[in-house]
């Protein structure tokens, strides 16, 4: 599909607002990997933040500066995912807008935890309330995150999963960190994962909780790697001092975030991938864990029982022996497993970039046309 | 626990298996539970034992309880501990120790000191706190919720038809507080105009979004806190005023002044005294901190802040409505020659 002209006859830009454009997080790569999209498609595309990670200064610029690139009849999609100065941006400008909705972890999370960050997510809740009603387009990543837009008083919506970059996952394993994962291996023992930030609503307690009956009831050698960086350093300090009274220091792995080499490493050697957030707009690592063939166990909260599909078991409740039983089912069940995994790469493919640009491209369109 | 057989369920559908895996796995948690394996006591205590290390906020955000982890927090233990997992370790921190004892006395004592005079001030600001939460609770004036008189409040009252012509020539957004089900956000938007609603009832609320998406369920206050400056058109006030302590309204006026457009119009509707006063008034008349203005009060309170106000009584005195217009620039500064 070829870019639509803008009112004087040139091709209409396209450019996306995100509040920060970060290489590790789904959002970035959503980000990036749309505005490739986006060029492909003949339009004029840039990137503009709040806030630029060092790595990706090359590929954005702050979002103060879009006046310097403003031309007539300019479309923004806005990435929403959290409170930022940008949405202020935006609303204070008459361009015509499609948000992008990842949807946000609203403040009940954080309650008692983070009072900044609990400040932040009530702000969101305000921003998206202010941005909803006056987008021409709403995309959500799952029906989950459309309901919440419908709500939020956006009145044309789509579902448009996001843009996940499996290169992430097939990525050369880390040698030093797949050695490493492999020495632990041969001392015997289940391999459990789980990657995202380490925050409350992402209930690494839960798993840790998991684990200790796991390891109670069926594999006392059972291990759990949490791989991701962390917002809450209140929470990861407690969840640091419960994994020590539980006895549990050599069995968890806190590792912080990670390179992508060294995260394919961790998806390579898991034997099971857990998640039991309390809230999940979507869930990028349950996708990323399905296409790293790791079978995937989760608990059933916001968009998760849509984003896994017929790849995962999906849990009613976080209730410590219920999950372990899972967890042993999914180890010794060969059956189940290969169930899993097959169906997770189905869910995997209908995922990928190739098979969600079409759709992208279209619903710009519907808004980027003179 | 038994695996499935796997020539009995490759044959099954997806959903079906799915289901009978999930089965399986309760009915095997239920055993091991009725085995004693993993009481339910234990899985209380592992939530129990994070509680214990959540941050005091993360159970109420009570001083008290805040005040009583500073005490226990208080002492700080010069003898580090030196356990070790590298062979000589354990006996390399135990020399290091006994070398930096005396240094480390002698700091950590004078931080426990420091950490405790701040603890003992805590402890009498939090006493002279929980005296001025009882003195105020007695004093509090309550906010003012929205009453609603259902002639007035209705698609058909007289005041509708001339609301909605002051606001045709408006550019922006309307709002309307209180805006119950959305009924007059219905009426604005048919008749061209890009009008949405803030109502403080979430019941009430939510009964309109069945059929117009955009009705906050939020106080009016805070919605206008986070609208942009001068973001709104026109600001209609139907049932929100009548009943606010003088308080509350000032503050809501100045937030109205920031938030409506220069040219914007605010349009308010109350009732009179006398129906608020009458025996058939609803009975939050009762309970609200305030009374309604009179008209004229309220155009020469308009005026003063910089709008171009018009009243209209309904047929019957019964009630009537305030239209005015924000000045489209600030009102010129007196001077000594006026």
């Amino acid at each position: 599909m070829s870019a639509a002209a803008g009112p004087y006859g040139a091709p209409v830009a396209v450019h996306q607002f995100i509040p920060t454009l970060n290489p590790h997080d789904a959002t970035g790569t959503h980000t990036l990997l749309l505005r490739d999209i986006l060029r492909q498609a003949g339009w004029r595309s840039e990137i503009f933040a709040e806030a630029i990670h060092d790595d990706l200064a090359a590929e954005a610029f702050k979002h103060w500066m879009y006046p310097d690139h403003a031309t007539d009849g300019d479309v923004a999609i806005y990435q929403f995912s959290t409170s930022s100065a940008v949405a202020g941006y935006l609303l204070e400008r008459d361009l015509p807008l499609i948000l992008d909705y990842h949807n946000f972890t609203g403040p009940q999370h954080f309650a008692g935890w983070e009072s900044l960050t609990e400040e932040r997510a009530t702000r969101a809740g305000v921003e998206l309330a202010l941005l909803a009603p006056r987008a021409q387009l709403g995309l959500a990543d799952s029906g989950f995150n459309e309901r919440e837009l419908q709500r939020a008083g956006c009145r044309r919506t789509a579902v448009i999963p996001v843009l996940v970059d499996y290169g992430r996952v097939s990525a050369l394993p880390d040698p030093r960190v797949a050695a490493a994962l492999a020495a632990l291996k041969a001392q015997g023992g289940t391999d459990i994962l789980f990657v995202g930030r380490i925050v409350p609503s992402k209930a690494q307690h839960e798993l840790v909780k998991a684990l200790w009956a796991y390891r109670r009831l069926y594999d006392p050698l059972a291990r759990l790697h949490l791989v991701g960086g962390t917002s809450s350093f209140d929470y990861l300090r407690s969840l640091r001092r419960f994994v020590h009274d539980l006895g549990l220091s050599s069995a968890v792995c806190i590792t912080g975030e990670v390179s992508d080499p060294a995260l394919a490493a961790y998806f390579s050697a898991a034997d099971v991938y857990l998640s039991l957030s309390v809230h999940e707009g979507f869930g990028v690592p349950l996708v990323e864990a399905m296409a790293a063939g790791v079978p995937v166990i989760a608990r059933g909260v916001g968009a998760v029982a849509e984003t896994v599909g017929d790849g995962a078991l999906v849990l009613a409740s976080a209730d410590p022996s219920y999950v372990a039983a899972a967890v042993q089912r999914v180890c010794a069940d060969e059956e189940l497993r290969r169930r899993l995994t097959s169906a997770g790469m189905r869910r995997m493919v209908a995922f990928s970039p190739d098979a969600i640009s079409d759709r992208v491209v279209a619903a710009v369109a519907s808004v980027a046309a003179p | 626990m038994a695996a499935s057989e796997p020539e009995e369920v490759s044959t099954q559908d997806p959903g079906a298996y799915v289901a009978q895996v999930m089965a399986e796995i309760e009915e095997e948690v239920r055993l091991r539970r009725a085995s004693g394996d993993l009481p339910p006591k234990l899985e209380r205590e592992l939530d129990e034992l994070f509680l214990a290390h959540s941050p005091v906020a993360g159970r109420g955000g009570d001083l008290t309880e805040a005040l009583r982890m500073v005490d226990a927090a208080t002492f700080i233990d010069p003898v580090v501990p030196v356990d070790s997992q590298r062979a000589a370790g354990a006996f390399v921190k135990k020399g290091m120790r006994s070398l930096l004892l005396w240094y480390l006395g002698w700091i950590t004592h004078q931080i426990s000191q420091f950490a405790s005079a701040v603890s003992r001030a805590l402890h009498i600001v939090d006493g002279r706190l929980k005296d001025l939460e009882r003195k105020v609770e007695v004093q509090r004036v309550p906010h003012a919720g929205v009453v609603e008189f259902p002639v007035a409040h209705d698609p058909a009252a007289w005041w509708v038809t001339p609301a909605i012509g002051a606001l045709t020539e408006v550019r922006g957004r309307i709002l309307h507080a209180a805006s119950g089900d959305g009924w007059l956000v219905r009426q604005i938007n048919q008749a061209g105009g890009d009008a949405y609603g803030v109502d403080p009832r979430p019941d009430v609320v939510e009964r309109g979004l069945l059929g117009i998406s955009d009705l906050r369920g939020e106080d009016l206050a805070d919605h206008l806190r986070a609208t942009s400056s001068a973001g709104l058109g026109g600001i209609v006030l139907s049932g929100m005023v009548d009943g606010m302590g003088s308080g509350q309204r000032e503050q809501l006026f100045n937030l109205i002044a920031t938030r409506l457009a220069p040219g914007g119009t605010l349009v308010i509707h109350s009732v009179t005294l006398p129906t608020w006063e009458a025996p058939d008034a609803p009975y939050e008349t009762d309970l609200s901190p305030g009374r309604p203005l009179r008209a004229e009060t309220w155009r020469h309170v308009l005026k003063q802040s910089g709008y171009e106000a018009t009243v209209q009584s309904g047929p019957d005195g019964a009630d009537y409505l305030v239209t005015a217009v924000r000045a489209t620039m600030s009102p010129p500064e007196p001077t000594l020659t006026q």
